[in-house]
């Protein structure tokens, strides 16, 4: 919200300056979001161009004799404006100026002296005007202050307030919150109640029983008022909020809203009926508010009506038909208590962000409801003059007062500050609460009307510190306790984030970099990956951001693409983020991407990155956390993300574990450039974490005594999974086999389409001795028949 | 005996062999079987008992050193062929690696990791709770209600699917749901973080409508804002590595907490650059407060037993003042460039 200074000091007497208020607002929680205060610019100084003559060395430049009503300079100036006689505001040498954050310097420009400087709005920021030099219409004398020339005299707050605190959307009320914190006293409303309400309004109000919004209605009507501009005064207000003055009575209302925070609404008493309602709109029901636009109201909204139209969307906005204009005559004034959440329901399907509506939605004090009808009585009475109604009104006005018990150790117990009871007490009395009863311990609170935000112990304890000062609270240093330092050990997120942190140690010491994407994928990425259609966000900021992503596949090659386009030719990245597989179901997950489009260097790539890599780089990985992908079943991966004859899929049990393979082509076709593709997606949040610990990790045997190598050659069924082989060859003899090593794989028409020559390794040694060569060779033929019987495989000699 | 012209002669052979294979020659042509050295040794026998020992000597002697002299040449040979032949197996030492990137953790990443080491020190276990929430969680459980202004001040996606409440589920605009979802599954005392992603649809240099923050929540007995200021000013001292650290708290407002604070620290412009700790202009950190006993009623916690605190802040924007950066869309933008010169290589992380 934004005000004056001096606007604030017609509610507030206080000998505190402008810097002092901002600091004192956003200490009682009214943040100051900007001040503006130029008292800084009494340095500069009207001064007239006494004289001027072209530079000799630059066409646009102008030197320029100027008297600042001291003395006369030399000023270099390229304004295009530069005129004999010009008044304008002038800094000299050493003066910072404040648009342009420099502090002038005596110098030369193309070889003539320039004394000083003649300023823009832009430097001075007062706008962002540098069109050319500011020109004085007013006759000041040379040396006048800026602040007094440019009328900067009156410093302007603009302040953020809370939800919580409607009180504060008026000026009062922040007067009134600065006055509790000792800043200034709260001075009493200006205003006289008209003498003699003459007749009997001839409008009258009715609320229907239909389940509307409004609880209280009250009005008067205006006879023969002559609603002409604003006064000076009244204008100079709207205007220095940045609101546009329209005509008395418009203005009036605009003025009551901010000053007081109390909207009220002006009908043009001619154009509406004799019997107005507040009901519940019908369904369809149009209205052209007074924003000129068309709105479609629903059963849901109150609207104020005659027999015919909606004349205005209750708490809102007007209707444009029954406002008031300067051919107004006769005026009938509403002043009204509507339901908080039934105007910001309306408010927000409607889309419409009035002044009404945010104080509306945001509670008002139902104490001003009468003081506001007698405030706008005067005004109007005052500036349109004509006769005033008797008040004519519908409901009742609940004022129903709200009162806490309220337990003065609360305090010390939730702050950790022990203030004395007086203290206590003697802000809330500031504060305008009412103390009642008060005992050793205790009282009763009794909160002011306008303060319906207060309502439990706790919100005395907020009130009581917010003016005793935040900064007034004692500092602690925390520790932590044996049980807490237990509770992290045994964490299972703890040691889910170990994880990660691992993973991302392997992955960067293998050369692939991190990346972070969003969690949305584009709808074109949903199509193509099919994810979960109810996934779809309602409200996407685009089509590319459209799903939540089943999948980082797709965000990885549009980053590979990016990449790519920047001219990097090897791309290798990761991730470790959500996936999600509906809207109650995600899960952490480590995707791999890596694209090498670049296999031109013979020199430094002797062998070019491919599936088998990938199955190398996967292992790596599982590895890094102690487990062996030896232990999982691994076969051909069914996803279509991948290509089908080139990936594979890691199960422990019926948990995926991990996927990996080259991108299927038909999700490359949509990234043309990208060659080369593979990705490895690891359900790290399905491996056992909790149980994580080196008996996980296979078991090397070290034995000091002579080790032996023997390669079988079989040729298997094409479709033998290899690492079935591998398991069953290291069962043949636990104790003796110590590893089993694929190392070549022959696939030909010779061999038929149906098969395979495969050559593994077996290394053979025992713990406690030297084989001799009648065990090798007994051994070697058990793995020849037995996997030649177990596989139906035939031995290659 | 012209043992002196033997082994001048064999001095001479072995100086003349440049191969192994020669001095192999040699050494048979003097030392073999049937060598002059053996075959002199062999002769020895018909000489007198005086010759026999004198010269016998002067013989094992000339037999000595000429097996000596072959050893020299042998391994002078040796190490003559060795760098013959790594001469020839010589490369381009001064041919260019090919362009990469280094590979580096996301900043993002940095953070997370110091927020729960920090967090850690101080006795905050991690916990954690779904992107795609509840309107109740989110919201309702939080005291913000629907239709209370407080959720304009969170520009909320909302997903098609329902949930059984037949509200939309929304994407989670804070991470504060995961204290309902604790306080719903533990027993106080509670002291969590929750670190993790979150989302609003606001997109601009400032505002990413995905962005991440972290929670955390102390429930005991007697947990009061003086230990939460102690908390937040020792996390920031340490997070920005700036002992002495000038701080602010204000009150401001937030449904779940009562009495709120804001956080502010205070910086200076120095040589254009943002130096965080001193100064008189005021950077906003983080938002916090004691939790609000309605919150602990809506978890069934008994509010006469237990109070605490909550906070919440934005981890890229604490990432982007630690470490200079001003647009948070290029934290999400894949590109690996900004990576190798943003992130942290292994060793830094």
């Amino acid at each position: 919200m934004k005000f004056s200074y001096s606007w604030l000091c017609e509610h507030l007497e206080t000998d505190k300056n402008a810097t002092e208020i901002g600091d004192a607002l956003t200490n009682i929680g009214l943040e100051l979001e900007s001040l503006s205060d130029y008292s800084s610019y009494s340095k500069f100084v009207v001064a007239t161009i006494k004289d001027f003559k072209k530079h000799p060395n630059a066409d646009r430049l102008n030197i320029c004799k100027v008297d600042d009503g001291a003395d006369t300079y030399q000023v270099i100036c390229g304004a295009n404006n530069v005129k004999k006689g010009l008044k304008g505001i002038f800094a000299k040498e050493g003066m910072y100026i404040p648009g342009t954050q420099i502090h002038l310097k005596k110098g030369k420009i193309r070889g003539e002296t320039s004394e000083g400087m003649l300023l823009s709005e832009r430097e001075l920021n007062l706008s962002d005007d540098h069109e050319g030099i500011i020109e004085l219409s007013e006759n000041f004398k040379n040396g006048t202050s800026a602040v007094e020339a440019l009328k900067l005299d009156d410093p302007i707050f603009e302040i953020g307030i809370t939800p919580n605190r409607g009180d504060c959307l008026s000026i009062r009320g922040v007067a009134r919150d600065l006055s509790a914190k000792g800043m200034g006293k709260l001075k009493p409303l200006k205003y006289e109640k008209i003498k003699k309400l003459e007749f009997e309004s001839p409008i009258s109000w009715s609320i229907k029983n239909d389940d509307n919004s409004c609880e209280y209605v009250v009005s008067r009507y205006f006879k023969d008022v002559n609603n002409t501009k604003s006064p000076e005064w009244l204008q100079k207000k709207l205007i220095s909020l940045g609101l546009r003055p329209i005509n008395a009575l418009v203005d009036i209302t605009n003025f009551i809203t901010v000053d007081l925070g109390r909207p009220l609404h002006v009908f043009d008493a001619d154009k509406v009926g004799k019997k107005l309602d507040m009901r519940l709109a019908n369904s369809n029901e149009k209205i052209l508010a007074l924003d000129n636009k068309d709105y479609t109201l629903d059963v849901s909204s109150t609207v104020i009506a005659d027999s015919n139209n909606a004349l205005a969307i209750a708490g809102i906005i007007g209707g444009d038909h029954s406002g008031c204009t300067e051919n107004t005559k006769n005026v009938f004034l509403e002043v009204a208590i509507f339901n908080p959440n039934s105007v910001a329901k309306t408010g927000r399907s409607l889309g419409i962000n009035s002044d009404a509506r945010y104080r509306f939605e945001r509670g008002l004090d139902k104490n001003m409801v009468l003081e506001g009808l007698e405030y706008a009585s005067y005004l109007i009475n005052k500036i349109c003059g004509g006769s005033v109604s008797k008040n004519t009104d519908a409901g009742k006005l609940d004022t129903n007062e709200h009162k806490i018990k309220y337990d003065f150790n609360y305090f010390n117990k939730v702050i950790g500050l022990d203030l004395q009871p007086q203290i206590q007490v003697k802000i809330l009395k500031d504060l305008e609460f009412q103390i009642n009863d008060r005992g050793h311990n205790e009282c009763d609170v009794l909160v002011p009307s306008w303060r319906n935000d207060v309502k439990n112990n706790i919100d005395i304890v907020e009130e009581i510190i917010r003016i005793y000062g935040y900064d007034n609270i004692n500092v602690s240093v925390p520790s932590s306790s044996k049980d807490e330092i237990n509770n992290i050990e045994n964490s299972l997120v703890n040691k889910k984030f170990k994880t990660i942190s691992k993973l991302k140690k392997t992955l960067i010491s293998n050369g692939v970099s991190e990346v972070i994407t969003f969690s949305f994928q584009s709808n074109r990425a949903q199509e193509i990956l099919t994810g979960d259609t109810s996934l779809k966000i309602s409200n996407a900021i685009s089509d590319d951001q459209s799903f939540m992503r089943n999948s980082m596949i797709f965000n990885h090659l549009e980053s590979a693409e990016l990449n790519f386009k920047k001219g990097i030719k090897n791309i290798q990245l990761f991730e470790i983020g959500p996936i999600y597989n509906s809207s109650q179901s995600q899960e952490n997950i480590l995707s791999l991407l890596i694209s090498s489009q670049d296999d031109t260097n013979s020199i430094y790539k002797s062998v070019n990155f491919n599936f088998y890599s990938l199955t190398e780089l996967a292992s790596k990985l599982i590895n890094s956390l102690n487990f062996d992908i030896k232990q999982f079943n691994i076969s051909r991966s069914t996803s279509n993300f991948y290509h089908p004859g080139q990936s594979a899929e890691v199960h422990m049990g019926k948990k995926l574990i991990a996927r990996y393979g080259k991108v299927h082509p038909l999700i490359m076709e949509e990234f043309p450039k990208l060659k080369n593709t593979y990705a490895i997606e690891l359900f790290f949040e399905n491996l056992p974490i909790e149980t994580i610990s080196r008996i996980n990790s296979i078991n090397i045997s070290d034995s000091q005594f002579q080790f032996s190598e023997k390669d079988f050659s079989f040729i298997f069924e094409k479709q033998q999974n290899l690492y079935e082989v591998q398991r069953y060859v290291t069962g043949i003899d636990k104790n003796l086999i110590k590893s089993v090593e694929f190392f070549d794989l022959y696939e030909s028409k010779d061999l038929g389409d149906s098969s395979k020559s495969v050559t593994f390794r077996v290394t053979i040694q025992s713990k406690e001795k030297t084989l001799e060569e009648k065990d090798l060779e007994q051994l070697h033929k058990n793995i020849l028949e037995k996997v030649s019987n177990k596989f139906k495989a035939k031995i290659r000699t | 005996m012209d043992i002196k012209k033997v082994l001048n002669e064999a001095t001479k052979a072995i100086e003349q062999s440049s191969n192994q294979l020669d001095l192999q020659n040699v050494k048979v042509a003097y030392l073999g079987k049937k060598g002059k050295i053996t075959e002199l040794l062999k002769s020895v026998k018909d000489l007198s008992l005086d010759e026999k020992k004198s010269t016998g000597a002067e013989l094992n002697q000339l037999r000595g050193e000429v097996d000596n002299l072959i050893k020299i040449k042998f391994n002078q040979i040796k190490v003559e062929e060795i760098n013959s032949k790594l001469r020839n197996e010589s490369l381009d030492f001064s041919f260019p690696p090919p362009n990469s990137i280094s590979p580096k953790v996301h900043p993002i990443s940095k953070t997370f990791d110091e927020v729960i080491t920090i967090f850690g020190s101080m006795g905050y276990s991690v916990a954690e709770g779904p992107d795609i929430e509840t309107d109740y969680f989110n919201f309702s459980a939080l005291n913000i209600p629907e239709n209370h202004p407080a959720r304009e001040m969170q520009d909320t996606f909302y997903i098609d699917d329902k949930d059984k409440d037949g509200k939309p589920f929304v994407l989670r605009t804070h991470t504060s749901p995961v204290q309902i979802r604790t306080l719903l599954n533990e027993k106080p005392p509670i002291k969590i973080i929750a670190p993790g992603r979150t989302y609003r649809c606001d997109s601009d240099s400032t505002h990413s409508p995905m962005f991440h923050q972290v929670e955390g929540l102390f429930i005991n007995k007697n947990a009061n804002m003086g230990d939460l200021k102690g908390t937040l000013i020792e996390f920031c001292k340490q997070f920005f590595n700036v002992q002495d650290l000038k701080v602010r708290f204000r009150p401001s407002y937030f449904p779940f907490t009562e009495p709120s604070a804001e956080m502010d620290i205070a910086y200076e412009i120095v040589n254009n650059k943002i130096k965080l700790g001193q100064g008189d202009c005021w950077l906003e950190i983080l938002g916090c407060g004691m939790v609000n006993p309605i919150v602990l009623e809506n978890c069934n916690v008994d509010t006469k037993n237990f109070q605490g605190f909550a906070f919440g802040m934005g981890l890229d924007r604490i990432t982007m003042l630690k470490y200079g950066l001003t647009d948070i869309r290029s934290f999400f933008s894949g590109n690996l460039n900004w990576i190798a010169n943003n992130g942290f290589s292994i060793g830094d992380f």
